[in-house]
């Protein structure tokens, strides 16, 4: 149980659905069994429509985040312009390469929509930045187990935004509930066209 | 006195470059089980392929077995175990009957025999989730589920296996209703608890059978559902995925 | 001529002799022991070794069997009896595999046991002890006493000492003689008489509630509360805690069952009624 990547705990989903995409997170940061935190957000915004969804070592997903801020940051700076999903998981992948050897312990996942085509994007990476590309969902964490049952059993392709919501969260709900280590609280993001839309779930507290 | 015999040079030997030598009596063989208990019925079904590391041995080996009396039985895990498990079961089945003049074994006294079964070999366990599922004494679905050494629960519903972890959240969602409210509501009143129908059962069987077999490598070929009514048992088959 | 012999032989002419020596034989093999069941042991050297590399999660977290573990249960002594509170979560690794565990065992009509480590030792066992006490009932006359059952299932553990049963249970029942009484009994072979124990992954989150709101003069109603209390602090922040609250009352008249409660609801409604546990947003 000194596995660094399920001492903390958490769990991450996105979601493709029509002209829409869906990432979400549980709130909870434990130290083993004994809950810290229910209020650890795993999920962080890059862009104007570009996420990411850290799950892993809590230390790694904190640094890593602040890694991002200050890349996309600079990014900005000289472009002129919010970073593409697509461009971040390329970021995220080379950066995630240069700690080959010695590599941060986490499970990162990227959503969002292309600023010029609308198009949804979303992938997910091992530990050393290899990009997974999914047509239809990727998840993470320690409940990822449960998640790949879960989406795999609800989700169908081109769902509506409130139907998609209604499908993460649900998929994202009950995996948590049977993971020791995950819970506490879910946030859930929906992305369309014209705007973001954060939803705090209440969940059970044990 | 200082005489040295072949033997002991020998054993001299094996001192100084001790072998390790661990006794491992255990595989996996793969493989999902599922059992779900109706007002009236119950099923337990199982995928039908059978692994030991990446080889598939068998795409059509059943898991899931009438041991008779309306009970239907499976212990998933390590395959020989199981196999144990069920034939010393069945055939305590027929001495029962031997010495109780055909009586019945009811589902929860076959429960607690599985128990002992179980934990007659608490210190060497058999390697198995065990679910049996049939009707209570008075007609309705029962599954009842075990720990490797014997520790056992009534549930409306259990999977066990290889892709327990996938189905079993599904399974509290859509059969308990885990997580699920009344639309209007703002998330104040539960979806209260209804049976399925047995349609809606095999339904969802299905589902989750291809839903783990798409994300887990132990599962797929064939699903063979095994359903108890007062009738009798039935069995259904249908093709998974067989990459 | 044979029989002559042996009438003067053998040292029990005496009435009262024999029954000396009839109860020391019965001494020498301790009934109960003659009907626990035999169980398999691996045919090799060392079978804790082996059970071990199997079965010990801590030892070696690639273990394949996984034995369920992971619970909070508490037993108080007060004014108006014994309140037993347990949550119902059991889990293999992280993995939830159960919320719905029934982790009080109903001995007999005045005596409760409570399930703490190896789900399947508790289970076995304390049932195991059930017929015990039914079969002490019957030859005695009366009913057992809390400590004597309690010392039946310690005695028994103390047997398979070394060989990894895993339990911490605390037996409450009442008797005329004792009354209200709970013995704390677990794997090592401990047995203590105590009026309040807490047992489990997340006993120091339920003492730390208990502690603070006990006393004596709690009336039933309040104690029941208290239990439930303590549980529901632990299954918030143990993560292999959780699930549902079984309570129970122990009076003079033997135990009661006082419901089922679901920490996903009553977490909101105790919430909301004490404005409590404020870590939390609604």
């Amino acid at each position: 149980m000194s596995d660094p990547s399920s001492i903390n705990g958490g769990a991450a989903v996105a979601m493709v659905g029509k002209d829409c995409v869906a990432i979400a997170s549980d709130l909870r940061l434990g130290n083993q069994s004994l809950g810290v935190s229910n209020n650890f957000e795993k999920v962080f915004q890059f862009g104007d429509k570009t996420f990411l969804g850290l799950t892993g070592l809590a230390s790694d997903v904190t640094t890593l985040s602040q890694v991002f801020r200050l890349k996309t940051n600079l990014y900005k700076l000289r472009e002129e312009r919010s970073i593409e999903p697509q461009t971040f998981a390329n970021l995220v992948s080379s950066t995630l390469y240069e700690k080959r050897f010695g590599p941060y312990f986490i499970g990162p996942i990227v959503a969002g929509l292309d600023s010029k085509t609308d198009k949804p994007f979303i992938c997910g990476f091992d530990l050393i930045g290899c990009i997974d590309f999914a047509k239809d969902f990727i998840v993470s964490g320690t409940a990822s187990d449960q998640l790949y049952g879960m989406c795999e059993s609800l989700y169908e392709p081109n769902l509506e935004p409130e139907d998609l919501f209604e499908t993460i969260s649900q998929a994202l709900l009950n995996a948590v509930d049977r993971d020791a280590l995950s819970g506490w609280g879910c946030v859930v993001y929906v992305i369309t066209k014209d705007r973001v839309v954060k939803r705090v779930l209440r969940t059970r507290q044990d | 006195m200082s005489r040295t015999t072949v033997a002991s040079e020998y054993s001299a030997e094996i001192q100084s470059t001790p072998i390790e030598h661990r006794f491992n009596p255990y595989s996996d063989n793969g493989g999902t089980v599922l059992g779900i208990a109706g007002k009236d019925f119950a099923v337990l079904a199982g995928d039908t392929r059978h692994v030991t590391g990446y080889n598939i041995n068998s795409r059509y080996e059943p898991r899931v077995f009438d041991v008779g009396d309306n009970i239907v039985m499976t212990a998933n895990g390590f395959a020989a175990d199981g196999k144990a498990l069920i034939d010393r079961f069945k055939n305590q089945i027929k001495w029962y009957k031997f010495n109780n003049g055909g009586k019945k074994l009811e589902m929860q006294s076959a429960a607690r025999y599985i128990q002992q079964l179980l934990y007659g070999k608490r210190f060497f366990p058999y390697y198995v989730s065990t679910l049996i599922a049939g009707l209570d004494e008075e007609g309705r679905g029962a599954v009842y589920s075990y720990d490797p050494v014997g520790s056992y629960e009534r549930e409306q519903c259990r999977a066990g296996g290889a892709a327990a972890s996938l189905i079993m959240p599904f399974l509290d969602n859509q059969v308990n209703f885990k997580n699920q409210f009344i639309p209007g509501t703002d998330g104040k009143e539960k979806r209260p608890f209804e049976y399925l129908s047995l349609q809606e059962v095999i339904e969802l069987v299905k589902d989750a059978f291809n839903s783990a077999a798409e994300r887990h490598i132990h599962v797929g070929d064939g699903l063979e559902i095994l359903i108890v009514t007062k009738d009798g048992v039935r069995t259904e088959y249908s093709p998974l995925k067989r990459d | 001529m044979n029989s002559i012999a042996k009438q003067y032989t053998q040292g029990n002419v005496n009435p009262v002799s024999r029954e000396i020596n009839d109860a020391m034989a019965e001494l020498a093999t301790p009934p109960q022991l003659g009907l626990a069941p035999t169980l398999q042991l691996p045919p090799i050297s060392q079978p804790t070794d082996f059970l071990r590399a199997h079965t010990d999660d801590a030892t070696n977290p690639d273990c394949k069997i996984k034995i369920a573990h992971g619970t909070t249960t508490l037993a108080f002594r007060f004014q108006g009896g014994i309140i037993v509170a347990v949550d119902s979560r059991a889990t293999a690794g992280n993995w939830i595999a159960s919320q719905t565990v029934n982790k009080v065992i109903r001995i007999n009509p005045k005596l409760l046991g409570t399930m703490a480590g190896g789900a399947a030792d508790c289970q076995y066992w304390e049932t195991w002890l059930g017929s015990q006490c039914r079969l002490y009932e019957l030859r005695n006359k009366e009913r057992i006493s809390v400590a004597a059952a309690s010392k039946i299932l310690s005695n028994l553990v103390y047997e398979y000492k070394g060989m990894g049963l895993s339990m911490g249970t605390m037996i409450c029942g009442v008797t005329k003689k004792e009354g209200p009484t709970i013995f704390y009994v677990d794997s090592d072979g401990t047995r203590l008489k105590g009026d309040l124990f807490c047992v489990g992954s997340g006993q120091t989150f339920a003492y730390g509630v208990l502690d603070s709101d006990y006393k004596w003069d709690l009336t039933v109603e309040e104690a029941l509360y208290l239990g439930k209390r303590s549980i529901l602090a632990a299954t918030h922040r143990d993560a292999y805690s959780g699930g549902s609250i079984n309570l129970y009352h122990v009076s003079e008249e033997g135990w009661e069952y006082h419901g089922n409660y679901n920490v996903g609801d009553i977490f909101w409604d105790i919430k909301a009624k004490e404005h409590s546990f404020v870590n939390v947003e609604t």
